[in-house]
């Protein structure tokens, strides 16, 4: 019996099969991420749900939101967003990661202050882009390689959040470089000296109990 | 006893005439049984009708096999010979026919029933004269008395039972009537074997019963064997195309053959079977009536107001469940992070005790080292003194003893001097060597001398005797003596200096020798003494020494 075109009756209404799901996945992210503005956030998601991209979703809630009053609004979780949406590719595009940072819901401003640290043309290398952000999130550069190494590891959440000493060292090195406080030769020093401890103990792998509690001890 | 001896005897003088039981029988019968002398089952056959009269008229199926009788060949000549010419024979054939029914009999049956009519009418006449039907009431008695264990045969008048059909239902079920009368090697009444077995004697009702039953069956599967001989021997072929079988009486009186059937075909046809069409759809009737008023588009149906509580419920849900299902994931990841933490953590602690274990057992192995190292220490010391002890004791106890040892060798000649030994070895002999060859020279020095010295003297004393003989010629006589005196007196010095010159020779030799000997033991005397107190300086010293030694070791 094809249905009539005109209705009579809220059972004729038809509800798209897909529409709860989607609607559910995307409640879900909304709830998880928490974003300041939620339009705004939802442009993003459903663009990168469209294109197949990885989603500007947080994999946890973070209790402690950001407000962007008093901090920089930025968080680890949103950080981590970002890795997820830009690690694939060594270099970004500036634009991109504007608009990427945009969709966040994070201020401008804040990313234009960001990139003057370490001021380039067009595009920035990823690793040194999360590694200014990181030092952003934190005040001291232990802290910032703190949530670097959370950021960056492949353990799971709450593990001893391994990275590549290499990794590690570069970061470092880009971080001290950038603060005049900190001279070259300390820097080496302090990068030879866990190195000899890493390479001793796991296969070339620095977690964060190698280097965090080591330095609060100090 | 058989309760029909007539039937059963074989004998002609076996058969009574029916007084006791009141049994009459056919006088044709028994005059045809006394004549034939047959077998027990032909004659018995035989006189089942006749002890039955009254039931031949009701029976149909011993009608039709009466008129069936006739077309026996192979029954009726011996059956019927011309013994009783007077009589009417188609009786007992017939009956004959009856036990062994031919597949033909049937098709005839018709035929032969007007054939009946005379016979039936005299089995009525018999049975008139019968007047009573016997079989049961001696049934009846019968059973009572063999209960009772005597046998006494008392039987009223009754009618035959009504054991044959008067049609037969077909050629494969021929008669399934009971056999009225059987061997007597059969019959439970007669006993054979041990009749002791039989004082056990059972309730009257019940085993009768029983035993009926199990008699009839034996007469049922009796029966069931005849019929499957009967049909297992060879039957007339089938007819030929277009003819068929017909029945045809060979006896000498044709007989009408009364009971046949007379058969009408009917016919009744009746409509196909057909399925049941379905059931229409139920339509009530129609009641009301019919208005109609025009409605437009959106008037009943709001797409938006109708839209709102499945909004809201789909919302709704969508926004509870999603809540639920963060709120659940979030939990799980939180129980992963804090376990995945406290693992970390855990492994941390597990790191650090295996540090602080493997440093208590250094630190343990430390301290043994150093205890062991103590321990050996202290016993190298005990040992170190004890050895000093035993040193200073054995050196005090070998101090008295030296000099006496040294005394003893020196005493033993175990020390002396190499220059002495050697000049007493090889000097001294030398020395006499040469001493003695000195002498020797002047010895010989000495002897020639001698020799010279007698030469000469010899050569003047010739001379002088040369002389004195020429001056003493005269006197040659008286001189001789004197001659010989001169000699002894020369040879006198001459004997004289030999002893004189040897007993000096030793003294000579001697002399010098005792000289430088004296001389000598003196020198080595003082040599001696010399060395002697040398060397006890050196031991003095050395043993001085010694003991300085051990006073500083000590």
């Amino acid at each position: 019996m094809p249905l009539p075109d005109t209705m009579f009756c809220a059972q004729q209404i038809h509800i798209p099969p897909e529409l709860p799901d989607i609607l559910k996945q995307f409640t879900k992210a909304a709830i998880r991420t928490q974003p300041a503005d939620v339009l705004q956030w939802s442009a993003g998601y459903f663009s990168a749900l469209s294109s197949g991209d990885p989603l500007p979703v947080k994999d946890r809630i973070e209790m402690p939101v950001a407000t962007q009053k008093t901090d920089t609004g930025l968080t680890q979780g949103l950080l981590r967003v970002l890795h997820k949406q830009c690690s694939h590719r060594q270099y970004v595009d500036l634009a991109d990661l504007e608009q990427k940072w945009g969709k966040l819901c994070l201020p401008v401003e804040k990313f234009r202050a960001l990139l003057q640290l370490d001021p380039c043309e067009h595009e920035i290398e990823w690793i040194k882009f999360l590694a200014l952000g990181c030092s952003m999130l934190g005040g001291s550069l232990s802290t910032a390689m703190k949530h670097l190494c959370e950021i960056l590891t492949t353990d799971p959440e709450g593990g001893p959040a391994r990275i590549p000493f290499e990794t590690f060292a570069y970061v470092y090195r880009y971080l001290s470089r950038l603060d005049p406080e900190i001279s070259v030769a300390e820097t080496e020093v302090y990068l030879s000296s866990l190195k000899d401890s890493v390479e001793s103990r796991k296969n070339g792998m620095i977690g964060l109990s190698d280097f965090f509690v080591l330095r609060r001890k100090m | 006893m058989p309760r029909n001896p007539a039937g059963e005897l074989p004998t002609p003088g076996n058969i009574r005439p029916g007084g006791a039981g009141g049994r009459s029988q056919g006088p044709e019968v028994r005059r045809r049984a006394g004549a034939l002398a047959k077998p027990a089952r032909r004659s018995s056959e035989a006189g089942s009708p006749g002890g039955s009269r009254g039931c031949w008229a009701t029976r149909a199926g011993a009608a039709g096999e009466l008129c069936a009788s006739p077309s026996q060949s192979s029954v009726a000549p011996t059956s019927c010979p011309g013994n009783f010419p007077s009589r009417p024979p188609p009786l007992f054939p017939s009956l004959l026919a009856s036990r062994n029914p031919c597949p033909w009999h049937h098709v005839n049956l018709s035929d032969s029933h007007d054939a009946l009519a005379p016979t039936c009418l005299e089995a009525k006449l018999h049975q008139k004269r019968s007047g009573s039907t016997p079989d049961v009431a001696s049934r009846l008695t019968d059973r009572a008395s063999w209960t009772m264990g005597t046998y006494t045969y008392t039987s009223r008048p009754r009618a035959l039972p009504c054991q044959r059909r008067r049609y037969r239902d077909g050629v494969i079920q021929p008669a399934e009537e009971p056999m009225p009368y059987g061997n007597i090697m059969y019959d439970r009444r007669v006993v054979r074997g041990n009749t002791y077995a039989l004082q056990t004697v059972p309730l009257p009702g019940q085993p009768d019963s029983i035993e009926i039953q199990r008699q009839q069956q034996a007469q049922k599967r009796a029966l069931a064997r005849k019929r499957n001989r009967e049909q297992l021997r060879p039957r007339t072929p089938e007819p030929v195309e277009g003819r068929k079988h017909v029945d045809v009486q060979t006896e000498l009186y044709l007989e009408e053959i009364a009971d046949r059937i007379i058969e009408v075909d009917m016919e009744c046809q009746t409509d196909a079977f057909l399925d049941r069409p379905t059931t229409p759809l139920f339509i009530p009737a129609k009641t009301g009536k019919d208005v109609a008023t025009q409605i437009l588009e959106g008037e009943l149906f709001d797409f938006d107001l109708e839209v709102k509580p499945m909004l809201e419920v789909l919302v709704g849900k969508t926004i509870e469940q999603a809540l639920l299902e963060v709120m659940e994931e979030e939990e799980l990841a939180n129980l992963r992070a804090s376990q995945y933490a406290y693992e970390e953590l855990r492994n941390a602690e597990l790191a650090e005790i295996q540090r602080l274990e493997e440093q208590e057992r250094r630190h343990r192995e430390e301290k043994e080292r150093r205890k062991q190292q103590q321990w050996d220490v202290i016993h190298k010391h005990n040992e170190t003194s004890q050895k000093i002890a035993a040193r200073a004791f054995a050196q005090r106890y070998l101090a008295d003893l030296l000099p006496s040892v040294f005394d003893s060798l020196r005493d033993g000649g175990y020390f002396f001097d190499p220059i002495e030994r050697d000049i007493e070895i090889g000097f001294l002999p030398w020395l006499m060597n040469e001493v003695e060859k000195t002498m020797e020279h002047s010895m010989v020095g000495r002897i020639v001398l001698d020799m010279l010295i007698r030469e000469v003297v010899d050569r003047r004393l010739t001379m002088y005797e040369r002389k004195e003989d020429k001056q003493q010629s005269v006197q040659l006589e008286a001189g001789l003596g004197g001659a010989e005196a001169a000699r002894g007196s020369l040879a006198g010095p001459e004997s004289q200096d030999q002893s004189t010159s040897q007993s000096q020779r030793p003294d000579r030799d001697s002399l010098p020798r005792t000289l430088p000997e004296g001389r000598y033991t003196e020198i080595t005397s003082s040599q001696e003494r010399e060395l002697v107190e040398e060397e006890e300086e050196a031991v003095s010293g050395e043993v001085r020494k010694s003991l300085g030694r051990e006073e500083l070791s000590q």
